[in-house]
């Protein structure tokens, strides 16, 4: 009976958990919480002060209607706050020292920051405004003062548009640029020329920085980007900006280590996917890395931090800007949060994938992985309720999951270290440097100069003898072709395999018209060891193009298995320097078979 | 000195001993509990978070209670199994506001039922539901219900809604339990 019903219940819990990971226990799925939010507008945080730990959650209600402030207390929403623009990022910090130690929660919302104290609102921050641009003021200030008519105000911004570019216009200019019709345009101009034109800056994203203690509850600075591709540091309790970073692209993600007063380093991934970093004192941010894709989320690591693409690849660089490796995920990302476990002193990496599964990595190996029904929108791991290790999970569906950590659970690689090794980039199995090898490197680094001179001199003289010799041997008519006043080309070959040889002789005249006459040929060879049958012949007369062909037999007459060169030199008339030589290697005779 | 022992715990003169630890999460009531249970004067006015562990005396009836009353944090969690060989009886005590860690109680509960100190014993099991004078709180069926209690075989187990500031529901408790032990000693 027992063994039948564990059988039964483990069947029932094998059925479940197909994609189910051990490690993580369901504490609450919710699937009607109806939560439209992400990443960077949920917080976790221990709002009253009693050791338990709130959810605050930023939802973006329809994305048009319905923003709301809502903070969450264990399984239940506790409080809700209307906010009046669509929030861009949820921080909670402490803004002063006074007891009991409550934290406030900052929203961030176009271009103004909201502070709440015990969920209520307590003060308003506006961004400074930025300058208009002065003809677009002018044009303003005529209208008000109806010194232009409406259709020359919108003529005159649409060309100045085109001018500078939208994104250097007023929030109003380009909202008047979008109205269609005249009479549009009409009723607009008339409600809003009365009010100065205003140029804000909307904010991007939003993090905290600890001012000068390190503490957990320590008084802790706004960071803001904006998209006037501004940082600004926040002072906590006079609000006042501390610090202004330039940067040549627009905020998109901001991660923060350090003190303010201290030392701080700041990671700013920007919209043209490149990666900034800033310290103290610095007034621009220094290019750390560039992406190949837009970055979708940006984690810190002790000297590296893990970007992940819209290309569907974790990089790792190191805090130089170095990249370390690189991680293909094989489906979109949709967001990444730090896991970090402070009992194994562990920090993990959790991605949310756009098919639905959620998967943990230590560095670039994969050790959990599980699959949800909706993909997520929002992963956030830390203390909540007052659970250490929660994942909440907000999915694309709106509904809230949290999975508590198993006491037990241990993160170790799942893949076996074969598989790891074939992934991996194979290294080039490279010698080390021999002493020689260092020694010779650095005498040609020392000498560089001597060397090049000596190799030009060597060459130089090898130049000299080249032509030297060619000199020479033009002196000696040792060419086979002439093209002085007699324009002969000669041609030699021998014939036969011995002891009896041929020896014919070619000749041509290679001008045009000139004739060549009178011309003797004269073969020459070592008497001992050849007999040759003519050793003069005559050629009288050589017809431009023609060739002659003279022949002479060579009889090779000693019994010693060599061979020697003849030699063919060309006369004319009485001369007796030749105007022409061919040199004739004879090969090795045959022994002369006796009939 | 065995037979004098033997010959005082059947006068009634010398209480019987029964070693009995106190599980369950943190922020759940076992302190709390026990400290409710300690004659008055013993009563401490504040309960902080327990440090590893205390041992708590207390008598019921006709038997001694010697309690450990054991840290319910992560941390000290791994703790418990050392205690589990030398135990005659377990309470657990279940946070019954707490639904969130509902499944975190369950999980620990499982863990301790499959140790091979607990598993093959017929031990009694008590569980308090406690806080349950706070809205949230779950009444002991749905506790029972969570925790899956209704699956558990081989033990014997009680469950009753208490609460720990008062004293609600905390004598019913004991009284079970006492008539457990007392059964269990009686038989061996």
């Amino acid at each position: 009976m027992a063994a039948k019903s564990n059988a039964y219940m483990g069947s029932t819990t094998s059925l479940k958990q197909i994609d189910k990971s051990e490690k993580w226990l369901d504490a609450l799925s919710d699937p009607l919480t109806s939560l439209y939010t992400f990443n960077s507008s949920i917080a976790l945080s221990d709002l009253n002060g009693d050791g338990d730990s709130k959810l605050i959650v930023a939802d973006l209600g329809t994305g048009t209607y319905q923003m709301k402030l809502k903070v969450f207390r264990g399984t239940s929403l506790m409080s809700e706050n209307t906010l009046l623009d669509l929030p861009t990022g949820v921080v909670t910090f402490h803004m002063d020292t006074t007891e009991p130690r409550v934290p406030a929660i900052a929203v961030a919302s176009g271009a103004y920051i909201y502070i709440y104290k015990n969920l209520r609102p307590y003060f308003k921050f506006t961004l400074p405004t930025l300058e208009v641009n002065p003809s677009e003021f002018d044009l303003w200030t005529q209208a008000r003062d109806d010194l232009i008519d409406h259709a020359t105000l919108y003529d005159t911004l649409d060309l100045l548009r085109k001018d500078v570019g939208a994104h250097c216009l007023t929030t109003r200019t380009q909202h008047l640029l979008m109205c269609r019709t005249p009479e549009e345009r009409q009723t607009f101009i008339d409600a809003h020329k009365y009010f100065i034109v205003k140029k804000r800056t909307v904010i991007t994203c939003i993090t905290t920085m600890k001012k000068n203690m390190a503490e957990e509850d320590a008084v802790s600075c706004l960071v803001l980007g904006t998209e006037s591709c501004q940082v600004y540091v926040l002072d906590p309790e006079a609000f006042t900006l501390l610090m202004n970073l330039h940067l040549p692209s627009v905020p998109s993600i901001l991660t923060v280590t350090g003190m303010f007063d201290v030392e701080y380093r700041m990671l700013i991934a920007c919209r043209n996917g490149k990666i900034y970093t800033a310290k103290r004192g610095m007034e621009e941010g220094r290019l750390t890395a560039e992406l190949s894709s837009q970055p979708v989320g940006l984690e810190r690591r002790e000297k590296s931090f893990l970007v992940g693409c819209m290309d569907d690849n974790v990089y790792c660089f190191s805090n130089h800007g170095k990249l370390l490796w690189r991680l293909r995920l094989g489906a979109s990302l949709l967001c990444m949060t730090t896991m970090e476990l402070a009992s194994h002193a562990q920090k993990l990496l959790l991605v949310s994938l756009s098919n639905g599964e959620i998967r943990t990595y230590q560095d670039r190996q994969m050790v959990d992985s599980f699959q949800l029904e909706h993909a997520a929108n929002a992963l956030r791991f830390g203390r909540f309720g007052r659970e250490e290790n929660v994942l909440l999970i907000v999915d694309q569906a709106g509904g809230l999951q949290v999975k508590i950590l198993r006491r037990r659970a241990k993160f170790e690689p799942m893949e076996t270290a074969s598989a790891l090794t074939a992934g991996k980039e194979l290294k080039l199995n490279i010698p080390k440097k021999t002493k020689l090898f260092v020694d010779q490197t650095m005498r040609e680094r020392d000498n560089s100069q001597s060397m090049h001179r000596i190799f030009q001199y060597n060459l130089y003289l090898l130049r000299l003898e080249a032509a030297r010799q060619y000199v020479k041997s033009l002196q000696m008519s040792l060419t086979p072709v002439t093209t002085e006043e007699q324009p002969v080309r000669l041609a030699a070959q021998v014939l036969g395999l011995g002891p009896m040889f041929k020896i014919r002789v070619e000749l041509q005249n290679t001008s045009a018209l000139k004739i060549v006459q009178d011309l003797g040929i004269r073969v020459h060879a070592d008497e001992k060891l050849y007999q040759v049958q003519r050793r003069f012949m005559h050629a009288p007369i050589l017809i431009p193009g023609v060739t002659y062909v003279y022949d002479t037999l060579v009889e090779f007459v000693s019994d010693l298995g060599i061979s020697d060169q003849v030699r063919v030199f060309i006369t004319r008339g009485t001369q007796s320097r030749p105007i022409l030589s061919a040199v004739i290697n004879m090969p090795v005779a045959e022994v002369a078979v006796s009939a | 000195m065995g037979l004098f022992n033997t010959l005082a715990t059947a006068l009634g003169l010398r209480k019987r001993e029964v070693n009995v630890i106190v599980v369950g999460l943190d922020n759940s009531g076992k302190s709390t509990i026990l400290n409710h249970l300690k004659p008055d004067l013993e009563r401490a006015a504040d309960i902080v978070p327990t440090v590893g562990f205390n041992v708590e005396r207390f008598k019921a009836q006709s038997l001694a209670f010697t309690a450990f009353d054991m840290s319910g944090q992560g941390r000290y969690r791994n703790l418990w199994e050392h205690y589990y060989r030398d135990c005659d009886a377990i309470i657990y005590v279940v946070d019954s506001s707490d639904k969130l860690r509902m499944v975190v109680a369950k999980d620990e509960l499982d863990a301790l039922l499959q140790h091979p100190d607990i598993r093959p014993r017929r031990i009694p099991l008590l569980f308090f539901a406690n806080k349950m004078d706070l809205k949230e709180a779950m009444s002991s069926v749905k506790v029972t219900m969570m925790l899956g209690l209704e699956k558990m075989e081989n033990k014997q187990f009680h469950i009753c809604a208490s609460n720990a500031i008062t004293g609600e529901g905390l004598s019913d408790g004991i009284a079970w339990l006492t008539q457990a032990a007392e059964g269990r000693q009686s038989k061996t």
